[in-house]
């Protein structure tokens, strides 16, 4: 754990102020795992997002995140690394930059786009995102290629 | 101003409503891996569990369903050839109280005589003698060279209390086609004439839809129902058989659009079963993956949904891009449903214009076809 985030803490202390429970929520065939943590400093969406229902699915996520806004850690680093998303979660994980943007005023935020070399579309995505808001966003290119054969044993 | 309505979108109605109209339908044309088995085993068993209250009917479908199934796999890895022209067909229909299974797969021309003799040898016992058979071959260990498949009719005869049916298609100098049906009847163990006569036009059915699916060079092709639970397994089936590439990403993105418009924006046209009845097959030619995508609408809703395909196809890319970011940015939009939004991404991932067709089926539905394709580089 790093000093200025001790002392940051014993601060919340002092107010009398509860660091705020971490979100995690495991991954499912078509929802992603979310893990954001501010004691830990990871703040991470991974897998893919393929809900029927995204808005009920990401609800929860955007209640947590516009109650961390009030609260944020000096620093806070996003990593998205999804692997697939349809359209309709395309529009939630926008709302969840949005508001990434607005926690930028209170908290010194990086968003890490991370996207597989051969998915332009994610990469496009990430690309639109830059245009959208005003956070600092890093496109993270990676290769995956043949490594996620999942156990599929009959 | 319909957007290249072709001839091979009008030819999706057929394929849909090529097989009978029974109680329901469940047709997979495609690879058959042990990997991919047990995803094609569960979106039949979705299907079967609504219908089918658990007991032992249910216990005997499963059981032939996953004999069939594993035949179809032995098979096809023993051809060694993943192409189309070797590609397995799994069939589940119910009509009145009757569930049939149907499997198709090529076979070498040489085995087809044995074979032929086995499943005949199988059709001419009763049922006292086809335990004593069964108990004979597990007594002494004798085993068919085809690992058991022997064993495996002998199984899918009794437990079906029916004949099989079977045929042979004759492709090339090295290779046939077999068909094989099994008839499961729920309620009693007996025959009738009329009823064997249906059952040939149902195996009759399902060749004609495989040979025209052949033709086509399709990969895949789902006729069911759409729901989640299917469109996850359909998901991870294309998944597990295409290799990694850029176009095969974008396979895949546009099947979850194309799979959850389906399920969400489809109707219900047989109010019956959970999820929205409707086709969906990929073909591939050497330039192109080619997705298409069949289902009913309401007639009240054609309307609306022609324009907005007629104005998402009239956009360059750049309004395309536009457009995308401004239901992105727009506040009021909670739900993107219906705006438009996922046939505009399909427009910029696909890079070409979406072709669509809406046939009147009666004064209440239409069927509506959805076509797009994807560059192979």
């Amino acid at each position: 754990m790093s000093i200025h985030f001790s002392l940051y803490r014993q601060v919340y202390k002092q107010n009398k102020l509860i660091l705020m429970e971490p979100l995690i929520i495991k991954a499912t065939e078509d929802t992603p795992e979310i893990r954001f943590d501010p004691e830990q400093e990871i703040f991470e969406i991974s897998n893919v997002s393929l809900p029927e229902n995204a808005i009920e699915f990401y609800a929860p996520i955007l209640d947590w995140l516009k109650r961390y806004k009030s609260n944020p850690n000096p620093k806070t680093v996003f990593n998205f690394d999804l692997e697939y998303l349809n359209t309709a979660s395309s529009k939630q994980v926008f709302e969840l930059v949005f508001l990434i943007d607005k926690i930028n005023e209170n908290s010194d935020v990086t968003v890490r786009w991370h996207y597989d070399a051969i998915d332009e579309d994610m990469y496009s995505l990430g690309v639109r995102f830059t245009h959208l808001v005003k956070v600092k966003f890093e496109l993270v290119e990676y290769e995956k290629g043949d490594m996620d054969d999942e156990d599929d044993d009959f | 101003m319909r957007q290249k309505t072709k001839k091979p979108l009008k030819v999706t109605y057929e394929l849909f409503n090529r097989v009978g109209s029974g109680d329901f339908e469940y047709i997979y044309r495609g690879m058959f891996t042990q990997n991919l088995t047990r995803k094609i085993l569960s979106l039949a068993e979705s299907s079967l569990q609504r219908f089918v209250d658990k007991g032992s009917l249910q216990n005997r479908i499963y059981f032939i369903m996953v004999e069939g199934l594993q035949n179809v796999t032995r098979h096809q890895e023993d051809a060694g050839d993943m192409s189309n022209d070797h590609a397995g067909i799994f069939a589940i229909q119910k009509t009145g109280d009757r569930y049939l299974i149907t499997t198709g797969n090529t076979i070498v021309n040489s085995k087809v005589e044995s074979l032929k003799e086995r499943l005949e040898k199988v059709n001419n016992l009763d049922r006292d003698e086809l335990k004593k058979l069964h108990r004979e071959i597990l007594s002494t260990g004798e085993l068919s060279e085809k690992g058991g498949a022997g064993l495996g009719l002998i199984e899918m005869a009794r437990r079906s209390g029916n004949r099989l049916s079977f045929d042979f298609e004759y492709i090339d100098l090295y290779w046939s086609y077999f068909y094989l049906q099994t008839e499961i009847p729920s309620r009693s163990y007996e025959n009738s004439a009329v009823e064997e006569l249906e059952e040939s036009k149902s195996m009759r059915d399902i060749k004609n839809l495989n040979r025209m699916l052949s033709k086509r060079d399709i990969l895949l092709n789902f006729n069911g129902n759409f729901n989640q639970n299917n469109i996850l397994s359909l998901l991870s089936i294309i998944k597990g058989q295409m290799s990694v590439s850029r176009a095969a990403k974008k396979v895949y993105y546009i099947m979850v659009e194309m799979l959850q418009n389906i399920s969400k924006h489809g109707s219900n046209y047989q109010e019956t079963s959970e999820g929205n009845s409707g086709i969906f097959y990929l073909g591939q030619t050497d330039e192109e993956f080619i997705l298409t995508s069949g289902n009913y609408i309401a007639n009240k809703d054609v309307k609306g949904l022609e324009e907005r395909l007629e104005i998402i196809n009239a956009l360059d890319n750049n309004e395309l891009n536009e457009y995308f970011n401004k239901i992105l940015l727009d506040q009021n939009v909670i739900d993107p449903k219906k705006t438009g939004l996922g046939f505009v991404d399909m427009r910029l991932k696909c890079n070409r214009k979406v072709a669509y067709d809406f046939k009147k089926v009666n004064d209440e539905y239409s069927f509506f076809t959805l076509q797009t394709s994807i560059q192979t580089k």
